[in-house]
């Protein structure tokens, strides 16, 4: 770990030596294991090794970032990166990086998972849960994930962290249109029950058997935690303050406004433990826990330094990777392991209040008309259970959830007592603290 | 450059083990570059280079990915052994096989006529702010706006024990917008990606300072003029994009073979498509969708796959029949056939699995105001805003970016928020007429695990639905 601290401040040091006035270097060793997996067997086992260094400078207020990747080259490729710089148009908008004396509380991994040898065995065990709770075709994905870190920065932060985890995804066919999903995350290996995720996901898919048309109308909808984290991906980037300054935001203007009901207290918490747990943003201010929404009331955007200033507030810890990916602007603000505190019923009792409602396991493809007014649908998949006056009756499929998000949050009125962490491919995303939600009144639509 | 010896040191050593179906070794290298600015204001500029290999065992009973950002021999034998442990462990019960086909010796490159490499950060800049200015002049209010542009040159080196040796260089270029245009206190926003292989030129053609000043204009006028589609069943006619979208949606992801096979199955979906469908009716017969990668300065543009098969046109559905699916070397050998060119990676660190290249409605024989001419009532949509289907890919939704009501063939005003949900062969089989101009849009296609964006365009020649349900 010190080798990486190292290569973060000799990349720092080389960039103020030429003239950078703000830098931020973060210094990535990640190896990941994935085994890959459909119709009960293995289809490849993948794994990706990657060192590299994130480097942000600013000269004045001239900024630029890059990824160095070919670390033979670092020190030529960072003074580069500072001439490009001095000669970039300046950004008005810029606010700088955060200044201090950082202390971190680095996470303790579990090393078992380090020196986990062969994933395989995991898979074929939750293959076998699956096929015996009834599921005849199974599918999903495991991850063993190691990754360590060091982070120097030229407002003070320099330290390191190291995180390890496993994630299972299981989604179990019992007929061709009956399947169910089950995903399970962790930082112990010992937390791990790989069979009991399979016949999870294959008990659900005997439960979806036989699902006739949905029907459209409104309805009260019980979403599992699968399906409420692809919700919360949507709904924390929008508490983001890049996404409130451009419009993509149901958020604008909302800070002390009645944006969910009573029950929904929603945080951003890095700290616990969890496979996102982390020690440090992406500027390196230590992270903390962030209010969100505090009994339906809006409370902060998410921040980094720069957004921090242009709201006139401090930064939350926030900043997010500071090369630009494929769903976040450079450094923009983003949750990193959202919790939705639970409440205090249990799904029988859930379900035995609903008079008529549907019960959905999974979603996936949520899309906007419009952010700014958060008018969407998504499209449940895997177990879809039809209730009636407090009692699963059938199963439906084929229908859609065509709503407003903040509408949808308006409408929570049970949570349940137990929460899961749930994380799924690009939906479920980022690893999410949920518990089970009812909301009432829903618009359910399908196709013609 | 790519190091030809590492490259062949590697794949020696992955080729000497006894059982290896397939070895494969990958070097690639990517130098990329991004601007993007905010409320006229530099938001970010990036710019990166990154190199790496993979090696891809294929045994009798499983397959090893392994790959790393890091190019040397020792790295090398390093993925090997890590790759043939990896296929070793699968232990796959139906034993793996990938289509035989012919070993290709060759290189093949994008030229540019203005190198995306020579035009300044500060040219960028310039470029982003006119696209600002030009928006910011319509006078409407445009409260969100982010622009951004980005392109990269990724130069390849694929070898494989079947004696392939393909070298490749592939510039592309993407501009994105994002505008939320507000008036009399309603909004309504717009999110559009241009991107070509090639050079600074495609930019050049675009001539996106008009096209955005009108693309704010028009989400100004669908807020101060737009109404709502009374429900009902309607002709729809269909424009590009949206003809585009859904031969993307629900012709080409349903086509692909792994999906059909249920690789895919945990995440983006299977398809209602089954292997026995070849030939089956899916709509009218001015339903054909073509896939087709080779379509010069297109964003899904390719030569030879990532498996080394050439590229060519598929014809998914043709004439109203299901005719081809979209096939990489494993899923074609399921299948009995030969790989159709389709598979296509990510960048090194992921593994090459089937994809789309440019997708496409076939044009018919109809004038865009003929189509338009016998619709007595009816809706003009031309693109679109939300849009989903489900991952058997059976049930989409569409709702209108930009739309128009049609009375009695004449255009009447803009229409806002026009919806259509509609199952597959619901949509395909109300085609009655299609225009004779295609015109393809770009978009970053999601699938894989992780994540790939892949690079594809998608469109279509104006087409017209009889009697759909409009909401």
């Amino acid at each position: 770990m010190n080798e990486l601290k190292e290569l973060a401040r000799h990349v720092l040091e080389v960039a103020r030596a030429e003239g950078a006035d703000d830098v931020v270097t973060e210094a990535i060793n990640s190896s990941i294991a994935q085994v890959r997996f459909s119709n009960n067997q293995i289809d490849c086992i993948n794994s990706w090794n990657e060192k590299h260094v994130a480097l942000f400078v600013a000269v004045g207020r001239r900024i630029m970032s890059t990824d160095l990747r070919a670390l033979d080259s670092k020190d030529s490729l960072a003074r580069e990166l500072v001439a490009l710089a001095k000669k970039a148009p300046p950004s008005k908008i810029y606010g700088g990086i955060a200044k201090g004396k950082f202390k971190y509380r680095p996470g303790k991994i579990d090393k078992r998972i380090v020196g986990l040898s062969d994933p395989s065995k995991y898979v074929l065990d939750a293959i076998e849960g699956a096929e015996s709770a009834g599921a005849n075709n199974i599918g999903g994905t495991f991850y063993v994930r190691h990754g360590r870190n060091a982070i120097a920065s030229s407002g003070g932060a320099f330290g390191s962290d190291e995180s390890a985890s496993v994630d299972l995804s299981v989604r179990a066919f019992v007929q061709p249109e009956a399947s169910g999903h089950a995903v399970c995350c962790a930082a112990k290996l010992s937390d791990l029950d790989a069979r009991g995720i399979g016949e999870k996901a294959g008990e659900m898919g005997v439960r979806a058997k036989n699902p006739v048309q949905g029907e459209e109308g409104k309805m009260d909808i019980i979403m599992e935690p699968l399906f409420l984290g692809s919700v919360t991906q949507s709904t924390s980037h929008m508490m983001s303050a890049m996404s409130v300054e451009i419009g993509a935001s149901m958020y604008a203007k909302k800070i002390g406004k009645r944006v969910a009901s009573n029950e929904v207290t929603f945080v951003d918490d890095p700290t616990i433990t969890s496979t996102s747990r982390r020690s440090y943003d992406h500027e390196g201010v230590p992270t903390r826990r962030n209010v969100l929404i505090k009994d339906g009331v809006f409370k902060t955007y998410l921040h980094n330094t720069s957004t921090a200033k242009r709201f006139k507030t401090k930064t939350t810890a926030s900043a997010g990777p500071l090369i630009p990916t494929a769903n976040a602007m450079a450094a923009q603000p983003l949750p990193f392991h959202p919790v939705l505190t639970p409440g205090d019923w249990k799904l029988d009792e859930i379900i035995a209040d609903t008079k008529r409602g549907l019960y959905f396991n999974n979603t996936w493809y949520t899309r906007f008309q419009n952010y700014s007014t958060g008018e969407f649908s998504t499209i449940p998949r895997d177990a879809i259970l039809r209730i009636e006056n407090g009692e699963v009756v059938g199963s439906v499929k084929n229908i859609r959830v065509s709503d407003n998000l903040m509408n949808l949050w308006k409408s929570v009125d049970a949570l349940s007592k137990a929460a899961e962490e749930v994380y799924w491919w690009d939906e479920a995303s980022p690893p999410s603290t949920l518990p089970i939600a009812r909301a009432t009144g829903m618009n359910i639509t399908r196709s013609s | 450059m790519l190091d030809e010896d590492v490259a062949e040191a590697t794949l020696d050593l992955a080729a000497l083990k006894a059982d290896t179906l397939l070895a494969e070794v990958r070097l690639e290298e990517r130098n990329s570059r991004q601007i993007s600015i905010r409320s006229g204001q530099v938001s970010n500029v990036t710019k990166s280079s990154d190199s790496g290999m993979n090696v891809r065992i294929v045994l009798s009973n499983g397959i090893g990915f392994s790959s790393s950002n890091r190019i040397s021999k020792s790295e090398g034998a390093r993925l090997v052994q890590e790759a043939v442990r990896q296929a070793k462990s699968a232990k796959r019960r139906s034993p793996v096989s990938f289509s035989s086909e012919r070993a290709i010796d060759t290189s093949w490159e994008v030229r540019q006529k203005r190198p995306l490499v020579e035009v300044s950060t500060d040219d960028k800049l310039e470029y982003l702010r006119g696209l600002d200015n030009a928006v910011m002049k319509t006078g409407a209010k445009v409260q969100g706006r982010y622009y951004e542009q980005r392109d990269y040159e990724t130069a390849s080196l694929l070898v494989n024990s079947e004696g392939s040796r393909i070298r490749s260089l592939l510039p592309r270029v993407v501009v994105e917008s994002y505008n939320l245009v507000s008036s009399k206190g309603e909004t309504e926003q717009s999110i559009r990606e241009w991107a070509a292989t090639g050079g600074w030129e495609n930019v050049e053609a675009w001539a996106l300072e008009g096209v955005l000043a009108d693309e704010v204009r028009m989400l100004k006028r669908q807020i101060d003029k737009g109404k709502k589609v009374k429900p009902g069943v309607k002709d729809l006619v269909c424009g590009p994009e949206v003809a585009g979208i859904a031969a993307h949606e629900s012709c080409g992801h349903p086509m692909e073979a792994d999906r059909i096979l249920g690789r895919e199955m945990s995440q983006a979906g299977k398809s209602f498509v089954s292997p026995d469908m070849i030939g089956k009716k899916i709509g009218s017969r001015y339903a054909t969708v073509i896939d087709d990668p080779t379509v010069q300065g297109s964003y899904g543009y390719y030569a030879y796959d990532q498996e080394g098969v050439k590229a060519r046109p598929r014809y998914l559905y043709k004439e109203g029949l299901i005719n081809e699916f979209l096939h990489n070397r494993e899923s074609a050998s399921r299948m009995n056939v030969q790989s159709n060119g389709a598979s296509r990676s990510e960048f090194y660190l992921r593994e090459p699995i089937v994809r789309m290249g440019n997708t496409f409605v076939a044009p018919g024989d109809f004038e865009e105001d003929e189509l338009i001419g016998s619709v007595k009532d009816g809706v003009l949509m031309h693109s679109f805003t939300e849009w989903n289907i489900d991952d058997k890919r059976f049930n989409q939704k569409y709702v209108s970016r930009e739309a128009y009501f049609v009375k009695d063939g004449e255009l009447a005003g803009p229409a806002r928020k026009c919806i259509l949900e509609i199952t597959t062969p619901a949509f395909w089989g109300a085609i009655d007429a299609a225009s004779k101009k295609v015109v393809l849009t770009s978009g970053e296609c999601g699938k894989g695990d992780p994540m790939q964006g892949m690079a594809t365009d998608m469109g279509g020649p104006m087409i017209r639905l009889r009697s759909v349900m409009l909401k």
